[in-house]
Parts: structure tokens; C-alpha cells; sequence
């Protein structure tokens, strides 16, 4: 994992004190509101419905043990015992007092964390596959490129008043679990056919309101110049961007207004002056400087095959049905990948206490090398445990209210925090995912069902994704009352795609009847060995249309 | 921002959140920011409520508080009630964490 | 007009400039005209001696969003002493990008003026992107200038200053 050098360490440092004397002329009223509002939210610090919200950076989704028992810490001392993983790989403390945040801040720091660009018009945290440097068949660990992105993008003097805010997202996989079309930028690591590494790039995805894929802009932008291609994206958007109007603000308006090729076309006219200049092509010395600090941990020489890890699961049937749909094969030999569900039945998608957060810490220092992930997904990863200690992690897990065997199946939701917590909201989110997990909630049956997405917004800017849900539900407001709307056959994987909604809302009483209705219409019309998706795909919108209205 | 003061509404009331820590206030009739709903003043009629947000907002508001507005509130028997779910949640604190919040100590 | 609160390089400074109308007449003391004016009077004025500046929008005027190109100043750019740059709202950042391709496609080498809505938390980011030259509101100090410029003690990225930015500067390049 990347480390900071003295360098890193001062500008955050120098942040945390440039905030605190923000918070300080704020709070002696010689910054109004409306100045102070753009600083605050450009350190993370949101005012919601009960109390200011500050969200804490997780870069590309990847944290020590030593971070995330800070983060535990930070629950305790300066909220209320929890916090929230959101789909952008960040935490969120849901009740800090302004004038406590800059000591939070400090606090953070001294494990290398911050809350820079977590929100405002400027380029926010990026983000990556939670399976990075520990799955098979990836073309480079994504981490490589994200960190270098990251520098760059950090108090990055001309994006800092964009138009609008500014999402990238990488894979290194062809499978993509990053959501990589969804984003502003997106970007796929390839390999040409020299073998030299290289960046496929999509710009002009998004969701929100008007929900797009990302259109391709280039195949293959060589390693040391895409810093290069990104500032020349950047710059046509900075210059054309819309700012008449915030819905029509972001990159993918001005991708969609311009069109594809006459896009690609100013993009590649600035990039070829950037280019020309030498300015941003990045010293090998240093690409190999922040690739080391990702080279692979100090694996053990072990079996493919564990004699303790099978008598586990044949043993134990809750430890089968654990490593079923929660454990992921490992690129190394004796390892898996375990992922942690923060979708309990009946919990609250996303969120972790701070004992939880502790446990979670001591299980990547003692078996997962140190380190944790969080998807985008909003659940927890522990990238390399030893098969031999999978039962211990499980137990370990299972003792916290953290092994619940749901990964990919329908109580694995996302949703965002809704009119519970959100200054945005129309409609509340957690608690339609709540019941619709426990009408769920028996196991067997969610195994029987299969891969199934549910994604729950609480409002049109859709930070709970139900654009790209199997199933997406839309809260609304009709006249003080919360209304809900389906939509089917959104993706955001590598083959993303935006729901097509289903009809007229359902009301908070009919909704889970409603999603019953979705669900078994699928397991009534399935083919073998078709997945939700699948059975939508082939048969369309008409027969669940036909069951939900008739 | 979804379901501030609707037209037409008879009863309203004022709200913003403390500078300080964020916390749900309103505006009693002591003139000064409460943090429980029930001495929130309620303002009678749409001349009654542009006076009750004017006296909310003296020169130097943004000191104390941020983002003042009108909210529909209703009669509910001898008592009043927010109108909506959004100032309802905003009143009491998470409908999925009865813990948290100004219903935690109710 | 009134004395402006004026930092050049980061000295206090005496301006010198005039912003003029469109139906104002030029005059041979340093003008700031505007851009339609600059298009509109480009034959008389390349034959202009005295010190010329160019105002650029970042806002449409009340017409379109896209507020003024900064490259339709390319064919002008040597006649030009000044440019300023106006920010109808701090939040509209387009000037920095236009602030950018003057330093560093155009090579302009005058003096890059924020005009407008330009506040405290601006300064560095402006200053890192070419713009030398602050119009600050009457109350505010050098020193206040000064610091705002002094709170980050480094950059990752190059821009248009002198600072490389880290991710070069750690291997020495």
C-alpha cells in the first residue's frame, strides 16, 4: 500500500490548519455562509438534516488495519458509535460538531487520512476494484494509476471550480466492479500489443437525473501521458462545461450536447498541446516509486488446496453457506478473498459500528496482511486470508454480526441514507431495504433467486444507483407522502446498462409487494442457469409489467 | 430541497440548524433558537409567518444559525405536528435509529 | 474612478488601467476594452501604440452559458498588455482554464488581472495559474494576501508557475 512521504504528510497537514482557520473566520462571522459553504464542503463537511455530515476519504477503496481502528476511533470520540461506507469507497460520520472537525481532522491524519475533495466541483476521490492485487487474470493492480491520479487531482489549482463535481473511477479487470462506465471519467487498464501498459478511457457516464453510460474516448493512452489526456479532459470541460444550470452541469451533458466524435475531437486538440509541452508526462523514477508500494505483500508458499479450510465447510453448514457466496478464489495459492456484508437482515446497508470497525481491524492485521477494502457496493473486503484461516475469520466475523452469507444476492442492497439523514432526500431509503431484506431474509431462498441487485435512491441524484439496479427503486415525493418507483435492467458492471422504469409509483405500503411480484415473475419465467438480468434481458419490461399493473 | 412551507398552508413555523454542531433549533416565541419542536412559535396566517421569519433573522442570523425557513406545521388535537415526513424526521431524528437524536432523550 | 486595492506580483501596485465602455472613446491612456470591441475595431487598433488590455467573460453577458472563448484573443495577443479575467461568481472557475492557456499556449507574459468575485480561498489557485496581477476588495492587507498565498506549502501538479509539483520533484526532474 502506497505510503506518505514527508511531502504528502505537510499538505495534509497544511490543510488541516487552512481549514481550521476557515472554520475559525466562519465562526467569527468574517465568512458568510455562502463563502464558507464551497471550503467546507471541499474538506467533506455537509450540513444534513440533523447535523453536519463529514465524509472521510478512502482512496481507490484500500485501508490498513491501523486506519480502519482510527476510523473506529473517530465513531467513538466524535460521533455516535457508527459510521456509513458509501458507494464511493468513503466513510461517513453522520453527527460531528463543526467546531470539533478540525481536531478530528488532525487525528485522521496521523494514519495518512483526510477528507479532501470528498465533495464540491473538484475532481473527488478515486475510486477502484476492491479485488485489486488480489484477483486472477488482472492486466496491472489499478491502485498504480489511482494513486498517481490522486496526486495530481489533489488541490489541483485550475479543476477546483468545475461546473460541477467530478468522478473517476478505474479497473484493471475486465470485470468490472468499480462501476467504471458510471463515472465521469472512467478508465480500463490494457495491455497493448507490445505488451506495454496503458489506459482505455471513457468520459460522460453518470447517473443522477439524466442517467448516461460513459462513451469511449480512446482506446490506449500510454501509461506516462494519461495525467496528460486527463487534463486535457478536464480543461474542455472546465471551458464548456454548462454553469447556467446545476442538473446540466456535469461532463456527461456536455459529452452528450457536443456528441462522441466531436468530443474525442476537442479532447484530442487539447491533449496534443499538453502532450507537446512534456509538462504532465509522468518520471518513470516516479511511476516505479509508487508501483512498488504495490507490488505484491510477502505471500506464503502454500497448497492450492486446505485440508481445514474443506473440513470447515463440511462440518458447519453456516460456514459453507458463508464461503459460498461471500468468498472469492484468490490469485494466489492458498488464499481467498472473503468479503464482509454490511447488509445484515434488517440492518442498514453500508453502515458499521465502531466495535465492528475494531474487529474488522484486528482480522486484516492478524490474517488479511494488513489489509481491508471497501466496495462500492458498500460492503468490506479482506483481500488475503489464508484458507487455513478462513473458519477462524468466519467465527471471528459471526460473533460481531458480520458473517451474514449475502454477497450479490438480493439483501445485498445499496442504499443511500435517504430522507433518515439527508438534506436532499424526498423519500426515506433504509427502511424499504430493511423490509424488503427481511421478506427476503430466508437464505435458501436468496440462493434460489441468485445474483440479484437492488439499488434504492432516496431522491433523483440517485447516490443509491438505482439506475444500474436489477432492480432500481426511486423514492418520490408526492404532496408530503413518499411514493416509490421500480425500474429493471440496469448494470453497472462491464456491461452497463440504465433501468427502464416499470410504470406508475407504488406507495410505501404496496413497494415490497411489488418487488415480491418482480422477483417472482423472474423465478417463474427463468431458463436454466439464467440469472435476473438474463431472464430481463431476454424477455424485456413486458411480462413484469404485466404482473405489477394488471 | 424537498417539502419546505407549501402555499396555501394556514400554520407555520421556523427552523434552521446551529452553526455549531448542526443541531435541529427553532424559533420560540421568547425570541431566541430552541432545540424541541413543542416551543417552536407557530405563526398564524402568511402575514403572521413572513413577521415570525423576519424576527428569525436579524442582521447578524448567520452567527447563530444556518439556512432559516418556513414549515408547514397542523393542529393535532391541542398540540401541533409538522406537516410533512421530512420536518416529522428533522423533529425527532432517524426513523432507523430511535436511539438517535432529539427522540433519544423523549 | 476610485483607487484600487491593487497586488501585481505580489507588491501592492498602482493601477494604471481603465476599463472603458463599448461607446466610451479610446483614448491613449491604457484601456481595458472588451472582447466584442477588440473583434469589432481590430483594423484601427493595430495601428495603437499606447497600452492596450482585453476583459474576458467568464458568463454569457445574459446570453448563452459559455461565457467568452479565450483563444479568440490569439490573433491580438501581442497587441495586448493586459488581460482580465472576470469572475462573475467565485464559483465559476472558467477563468483559471483561460488563465492557463494564456500562460502557457499563448505565452502572454503581460499582466493576467482577477477582476470580480475573487476572494481569499481563490488567491493561491488563481496565482498558480498565471493570474498575477488581484484587484482586492478596500479592507484587505497585503499580509492577508500574503498568507493566503503561504497556506499550502506545496503542489503535486505542475500549473503555471514555478513550482514543478511533487510527482516530478521527488525524482529531481
Amino acid at each position: 500500500m502506497y505510503r506518505y512521504d514527508e511531502f504528502d504528510h505537510q499538505l495534509v497537514a497544511d490543510r488541516v490548519s487552512q481549514f481550521r482557520g476557515q472554520v475559525e473566520r466562519r465562526v467569527s462571522g468574517a465568512l458568510t455562509e455562502d463563502q464558507f459553504k464551497p471550503l467546507r464542503l471541499m474538506n467533506g463537511v455537509y450540513l444534513q438534516l440533523h447535523a453536519y455530515m463529514l465524509r472521510v476519504a478512502i482512496p481507490y477503496g484500500t485501508l490498513r488495519s491501523e486506519q480502519m481502528r482510527m476510523l473506529a476511533h473517530i465513531a467513538r470520540k466524535y460521533d455516535r458509535g457508527y459510521s456509513h461506507f458509501t458507494t464511493r469507497q468513503n466513510i461517513q460520520y453522520n453527527w460531528p460538531a463543526l467546531d470539533k472537525i478540525p481536531d478530528l481532522l488532525d487525528e485522521l491524519a496521523t494514519v495518512e487520512m483526510h477528507a479532501i475533495q470528498t465533495s464540491g466541483n473538484c475532481i473527488r476521490n478515486v475510486t477502484s476494484d476492491q479485488y485489486a492485487g488480489a484477483i486472477a487474470d488482472e492486466v496491472e493492480d489499478p491502485r498504480i494509476i489511482s494513486e498517481i491520479i490522486r496526486q495530481w487531482s489533489t488541490f489541483h489549482p485550475e479543476f477546483t471550480y468545475l461546473p460541477r463535481k467530478f468522478k473517476i473511477a478505474v479497473t484493471g479487470h475486465e470485470n468490472d466492479r468499480a462501476a467504471i462506465k458510471l463515472h465521469d471519467i472512467g478508465i480500463v487498464v490494457k495491455q497493448n500489443s507490445a505488451g506495454e501498459i496503458g489506459y482505455e478511457v471513457h468520459v460522460g457516464g453518470g447517473q443522477g437525473r439524466t442517467p448516461f453510460v460513459a462513451k469511449k474516448m480512446t482506446d490506449f493512452v500510454p501509461k506516462e501521458k494519461l495525467l496528460a489526456y486527463l487534463e486535457a479532459v478536464m480543461r474542455v470541460y472546465n471551458m464548456l462545461g454548462r454553469r447556467d444550470n446545476s442538473y446540466k452541469a456535469r461532463i456527461k451533458i456536455l459529452v452528450h450536447e457536443t456528441g462522441q466524435e466531436e468530443m474525442q475531437r476537442l479532447v484530442e486538440a487539447e491533449f496534443a498541446k499538453i502532450d507537446a509541452s512534456d509538462m504532465l508526462t509522468v518520471p518513470q523514477e516516479e511511476i516505479d516509486r509508487i508501483s512498488a508500494y504495490f507490488a505484491p505483500p510477502a505471500f506464503e508458499t502454500l497448497p492450492a488446496e486446505s485440508e481445514t479450510f474443506t473440513q470447515a465447510q463440511a462440518a458447519d453448514a453456516d460456514v459453507a453457506r458463508f464461503v459460498r457466496a461471500n468468498v472469492v478464489a484468490h490469485k494466489q495459492a492458498g488464499y481467498a478473498i472473503v468479503n464482509i456484508s454490511l447488509k445484515p437482515i434488517g440492518g442498514v446497508p453500508g453502515d458499521a459500528t465502531d466495535t465492528q470497525m475494531d474487529v474488522i481491524a484486528d482480522l486484516a492485521e492478524n490474517h488479511s496482511l494488513d489489509e481491508v477494502r471497501v466496495t462500492h457496493e458498500q460492503n468490506l473486503v479482506l483481500p488475503h486470508v489464508k484458507l487455513d484461516d478462513v473458519k477462524a475469520v468466519y467465527d471471528a466475523l459471526a460473533a460481531h454480526e458480520l458473517a451474514t452469507a449475502n454477497l450479490g444476492l438480493i439483501s445485498d442492497q445499496i442504499a443511500c441514507p435517504g430522507l433518515d439523514y439527508c438534506n436532499l432526500a424526498n423519500a426515506r431509503s433504509i427502511p424499504l431495504a430493511q423490509e424488503i431484506s427481511e421478506r427476503f431474509a430466508d437464505l435458501d431462498r436468496q440462493y434460489d433467486i441468485g445474483e440479484l441487485k437492488i439499488k434504492i435512491s432516496g431522491c433523483i441524484n440517485a447516490c443509491g444507483h438505482h439506475h444500474v439496479g436489477h432492480i432500481g427503486i426511486l423514492g418520490v415525493d408526492k404532496k408530503g407522502t413518499e411514493f416509490y418507483q421500480i425500474s429493471l435492467g440496469g448494470a453497472a458492471d462491464e456491461n452497463a446498462a440504465i433501468g427502464q422504469i416499470t410504470g406508475r409509483a407504488f406507495t410505501e405500503e404496496d413497494i415490497v409487494d411489488a418487488i415480491e411480484t418482480v422477483v417472482t415473475t423472474y423465478t417463474d419465467l427463468r431458463a436454466d442457469g439464467e440469472r435476473f438480468i438474463d431472464t430481463y434481458n431476454r424477455l424485456g419490461m413486458a411480462p413484469f409489467k404485466e404482473r405489477l399493473y394488471d | 430541497m424537498a417539502q419546505h412551507a407549501a402555499k396555501g398552508a394556514r400554520f407555520q413555523a421556523v427552523t434552521a440548524n446551529r452553526l455549531s454542531d448542526g443541531e435541529v433549533v427553532y424559533w420560540s416565541a421568547d425570541n431566541r433558537w430552541v432545540e424541541g419542536f413543542t416551543e417552536a412559535e407557530i405563526a398564524d396566517g402568511a402575514d403572521a409567518a413572513d413577521a415570525l421569519l423576519a424576527r428569525a433573522m436579524p442582521a447578524d442570523f448567520e452567527a447563530h444559525v444556518l439556512e432559516p425557513y418556513l414549515f408547514e406545521v397542523l393542529e393535532d388535537g391541542s398540540f401541533y405536528k409538522p406537516a410533512s415526513v421530512r420536518e416529522t424526521i428533522r423533529a425527532a431524528g432517524p426513523t432507523v435509529r430511535l436511539d438517535l437524536g432529539k427522540q433519544a432523550g423523549a | 474612478m476610485t483607487e484600487l486595492n491593487l497586488v501585481i506580483d505580489g507588491a501592492a501596485a498602482k493601477n494604471i488601467w481603465h476599463y472603458l465602455d463599448d461607446d466610451a472613446p479610446l483614448t491613449d491612456a491604457p484601456s481595458i476594452i472588451t472582447l466584442t470591441r477588440l473583434k469589432a475595431e481590430a483594423d484601427s487598433l493595430a495601428s495603437r501604440t499606447a497600452p492596450l488590455g482585453v476583459i474576458l467573460h467568464a458568463d454569457g453577458l445574459g446570453k448563452t452559458d459559455q461565457g467568452e472563448d479565450v483563444r479568440e484573443l490569439a490573433p491580438y495577443i501581442d497587441q495586448l498588455a493586459l488581460v482580465a479575467l472576470h469572475f462573475p461568481i467565485y464559483r465559476n472557475g472558467r477563468g483559471y482554464s483561460a488563465a492557463r492557456v494564456l500562460r502557457q499556449e499563448f505565452n502572454f507574459a503581460g499582466e493576467l488581472r482577477a477582476t470580480g468575485d475573487v476572494l481569499y480561498d481563490q488567491w493561491a489557485m488563481m496565482n498558480r495559474c498565471g493570474i498575477n496581477a488581484f484587484e482586492l476588495a478596500d479592507n484587505v492587507s497585503l499580509e492577508t494576501f500574503q498568507t493566503a498565498l503561504g497556506e499550502l506549502s506545496g503542489a503535486y501538479q505542475p500549473a503555471a508557475d514555478a513550482t514543478r509539483g511533487a510527482l516530478w520533484a521527488r525524482s529531481g526532474k
